[in-house]
């Protein structure tokens, strides 16, 4: 009989390691890579553009919001567009203005753009945050807003380096994306312009600039994985 | 002009002056041609739209002209529109001449170089689009709640085509909105970018009106709405069978119920009756169930021993009638020759003995006789048996036969009750002393003695001596009863005298019937006897009361005389002891076997029982 426990007690706790093991397999606790390497939890190249997207909607948003808030306290009038627009420092990077030319833009670009505009944009929001959180003008909502909007430019750079990893890897583009190394230098000489903004202007600059961001990733997941949502 | 009216004015001043102002600027300012609106529906393409103002005279097409500028570089210029629609007053901007993300402003121009430039006027083409209303909508029926008043509805639409979802270039959210027809204000449900959408709690009967427009996510220009839907439920018919057909069931059941407990009340009785069973109640005939409970043992006691006024009399005469002892006594009546005694024939009792047979077999007989009872089974078993007359029944018909000399000689003995047993065969037919040989038993008394009616002649003596001594002596049937304490000596001792006519030989031999028994005091002047149960002597349980040797004779040794009796005689009165006073008998022809017994020796006392037979013999 001892043989007989012996036996079932050691078929039970291979048992059970086998349903933690394959439970931990697939809840995803392992990180996520775009290379399939050995122990990852691999998402598909749509599922990554999801999510990417789906961050910069978000990002548009709360721009969005902010800037509302902005118009309705401080600056009352009507329509400030043809004043603001000029004085973004983002004009410099050349992005595609219409539906059409961003179809025929080539991917490689299309992705370099995106990367660059949202290195651009992670200083200014920064700053812009911390403006706003000692300038006692503004409420907590705002201020929270403000860092929320930083934070997920900052992520969301983070998920397009990925996916065009994922696509390099996958070879849907060529690994001619040179925007990864020193985003910084990328930047014009200057770059202190921004400084100078007034913060309606840089919320106006970056609402445009998240817009664009978002269209751009759109457009090119329909364009390269268009499953659905397309 | 007080200080508040001059307030008041200076307010109503103010006021009025503010409106004249207004009033004098609208009517002052003419109206400049000017940009009516911008909109995108695409964001690829837009249009916008002008007006002359007051200026009619620039109404007329071609007399205004526009201009757009992008601000996309610093050396940006005026453009004219590339498309005109003068029907609308509209300039239509296509694909290749719209920037997203680019400022554009507009300009009016009039043929002599009038510009009316608005700075307000510029516009990014996202910040203009306003997507066209959603097209297909329509609506199905989720469900109806169950109350039957409310429903649901999905309605679902398509975006529209002039939005280029697909390519993802535009995302819309749509807000749908609906409301009663009869009603004015509209619903609005929240935002969404699903093309379907439910409605929840709609009422059956009314009609409504569903309209839906979209705009582009994270942007605040709604598109216009769609053409509105019309919604109406009506009842369902099978509503109205199913709620009556549930309230006729409730009803039923309900008065199907109320029906059984009806029947259940009326018939309560009756159920308990079948259900439950009464137990009977503890009961005694005759004793009143009260006693019965708890704490009156002491009464009760008292009934059953026949003390009290409760129903043991009927006990008792039950008892009495189911025993057949006393019911049946056989006579077989003797042949009148074959009594030895011609003395004795007067008497009944003489005539009843058979003495001219053998004793024993007259004994037996006579016996038989007396106490026999017929040969069927009634009463065999309670009372005496016939086949074996046991000692206790020897006794009895000792004592009820006179004059036996063997039963006299029996009697004759001191000691008491030892030798119940009479030995009848060695004494030939003997002169007896007529006794009666019935008696009737009136009264059984507490002690188990029977008390015999004064018909009875008993001659029970205790004969220690011999016949002299007995004929001595003087047999007193003390009637009387107030001399007995004189009488104590001669105070009637009943002994059996068995008296022979020829020889006057005396058998008095016999046990001692000793009436009263030796413990007791003789019972003086009494003209019964009273026979009690013989303390000494073994009775056999078997018999019943008055059948124990009960014949006691007498403590007195001294024999005396029982002068014969009269069969019947009167009770002439009752005495303080409850002693019956007779008669003295009419002295008739004595009977001749009579001992010398000087009848003087009976004083004044009458005599008692005395047959016609030995009244002859008293006589000297």
């Amino acid at each position: 009989m001892p043989g007989n426990i012996r036996s079932v007690s050691f078929a039970w706790m291979v048992l059970v390691y086998l349903l933690f093991c394959s439970r931990r397999a697939s809840v995803g606790a392992a990180p996520i890579c775009a290379n399939a390497q050995a122990g990852c939890h691999v998402l598909s190249l749509a599922n990554l553009f999801d999510r990417v997207i789906q961050h910069s909607a978000r990002t548009h948003s709360i721009s969005n919001d902010l800037h509302s808030e902005f118009e309705q306290y401080f600056l009352p009038s009507k329509n400030h567009i043809g004043r603001v627009s000029r004085n973004c420092h983002t004009s410099s990077i050349l992005t595609p203005n219409g539906k059409d030319n961003a179809q025929r833009m080539a991917r490689e670009e299309l992705t370099e753009v995106i990367l660059k505009l949202l290195v651009a944009w992670r200083d200014p929001l920064w700053h812009f945050h911390q403006n706003m959180a000692h300038h006692h003008d503004f409420n907590n909502f705002s201020s929270n807003k403000a860092l929320e909007m930083s934070d997920m430019v900052h992520e969301l750079r983070k998920g397009v380096e990925k996916v065009a990893e994922k696509m390099q890897v996958l070879g849907i583009i060529s690994n001619t994306v040179s925007s990864l190394a020193s985003p910084e230098a990328s930047l014009p000489s200057d770059s202190a312009e921004w400084r100078l903004m007034k913060d309606y202007n840089l919320l106006s600059c970056f609402r445009r600039d998240s817009n664009k961001v978002q269209n751009y990733l759109k457009i090119l997941k329909c364009r390269i994985v268009p499953e659905h949502g397309c | 002009i007080t200080h508040d009216s001059s307030l008041s004015a200076l307010l109503c001043e103010a006021c009025l002056c503010s409106g004249v102002w207004w009033v004098i600027f609208a009517a002052a300012a003419p109206l400049e041609p000017h940009i009516t609106d911008c909109i995108s529906r695409d964001q690829a393409t837009f249009q916008c739209w002008w007006s002359p103002g007051n200026f009619h005279n620039l109404s007329s097409p071609g007399a205004l002209r526009l201009f757009y500028i992008k601000k996309d570089s610093p050396a940006s210029e005026w453009k004219e529109c590339p498309e005109y629609v003068h029907s609308n007053q509209e300039c239509f901007f296509d694909n290749a001449h719209t920037s997203i993300w680019i400022p554009y402003c507009m300009q009016l121009r009039s043929q002599n170089n009038i510009t009316y430039y608005n700075e307000e006027d510029c516009f990014t083409v996202e910040n203009i689009v306003r997507p066209d209303p959603p097209v297909s909508l329509n609506w199905t029926l989720l469900n109806i709640s169950p109350s039957g008043l409310n429903y649901d509805v999905m309605v679902n639409w398509e975006a529209p085509p002039s939005a280029d979802v697909g390519a993802g270039w535009m995302r819309i959210e749509y807000e749908i909105q609906y409301k009663a027809i009869n009603t004015t204000k509209w619903e609005a449900l929240e935002m969404q970018p699903q093309t379907q959408q439910t409605i929840f709690g709609l009422h059956i009967g009314k009609e409504y009106e569903v309209h839906i427009r979209c705009r582009m996510q994270a942007f605040t220009k709604f598109g216009e709405f769609s053409d509105s839907i019309f919604i109406q439920v009506t009842e369902v018919p099978i509503n109205e069978y199913t709620f009556p057909l549930t309230l006729v069931l409730v009803f039923g059941i309900v008065g199907i119920l109320l029906l059984g407990m009806l029947i259940v009340i009326s018939q309560q009785h009756r159920l308990m009756m079948i259900l439950l069973p009464p137990v009977p109640a503890p009961k005694i005939k005759g004793i009143d169930p009260e006693l019965l409970k708890k704490g009156k043992l002491d009464e009760l006691n008292l009934i059953l021993s026949g003390g009290g006024m409760g129903g043991l009399p009927t006990y008792a005469t039950n008892f009495y009638q189911d025993e057949p002892c006393v019911e049946f006594i056989e006579v077989a009546v003797e042949d009148a020759d074959t009594g030895e005694k011609e003395d004795n024939q007067g008497s009944d009792t003489q005539k009843l003995l058979d003495l001219s047979q053998p004793v024993s077999q007259h004994m037996n007989i006579g016996f038989s006789n007396v106490v026999s009872f017929p040969d069927d089974d009634s009463g065999r078993a309670s009372c005496y048996d016939p086949d074996l007359p046991d000692q206790d029944t020897l006794l009895l018909m000792a004592t009820l036969l006179p004059g036996q000399p063997e039963v006299g000689k029996r009697a004759m003995a001191a000691e008491r009750g030892a030798r119940p047993l009479v030995h009848t065969q060695t004494e030939g037919p003997q002169t007896w002393v007529n006794t009666d040989f019935y008696a009737q038993v009136s009264n059984v008394m507490p002690t188990g003695g029977v008390v015999l009616s004064p018909g009875q002649q008993l001659r029970i003596q205790e004969s220690t001596s011999g016949a002299e001594e007995e004929t001595q002596k003087k047999e007193k049937e003390h009637t009387g009863g107030e001399d007995s304490e004189e009488d104590k000596e001669k105070e009637l001792q009943f002994q059996l005298l068995v008296v022979d006519c020829e020889g006057g030989r005396y058998a008095a031999e016999g046990n001692a019937w000793q009436i009263g028994g030796p413990h007791s005091a003789p019972m003086p002047g009494e003209g019964y006897q009273t026979i009690f149960p013989q303390p000494a002597e073994t009775t056999p349980a078997a018999t019943a009361e008055g059948s124990q040797s009960p014949y006691i004779l007498p403590d007195s040794p001294q024999s005396q005389f029982f002068a014969r009796v009269a069969d019947y005689t009167v009770v002439q009165e009752v005495d303080s002891q409850h002693s019956l006073l007779l008669n003295p008998p009419p002295r008739q022809s004595p009977p001749p076997c009579l001992p010398q017994h000087p009848l003087k020796a009976l004083p004044a006392m009458p005599v008692g029982y005395i047959t016609p037979d030995l009244l002859g013999n008293l006589s000297p």
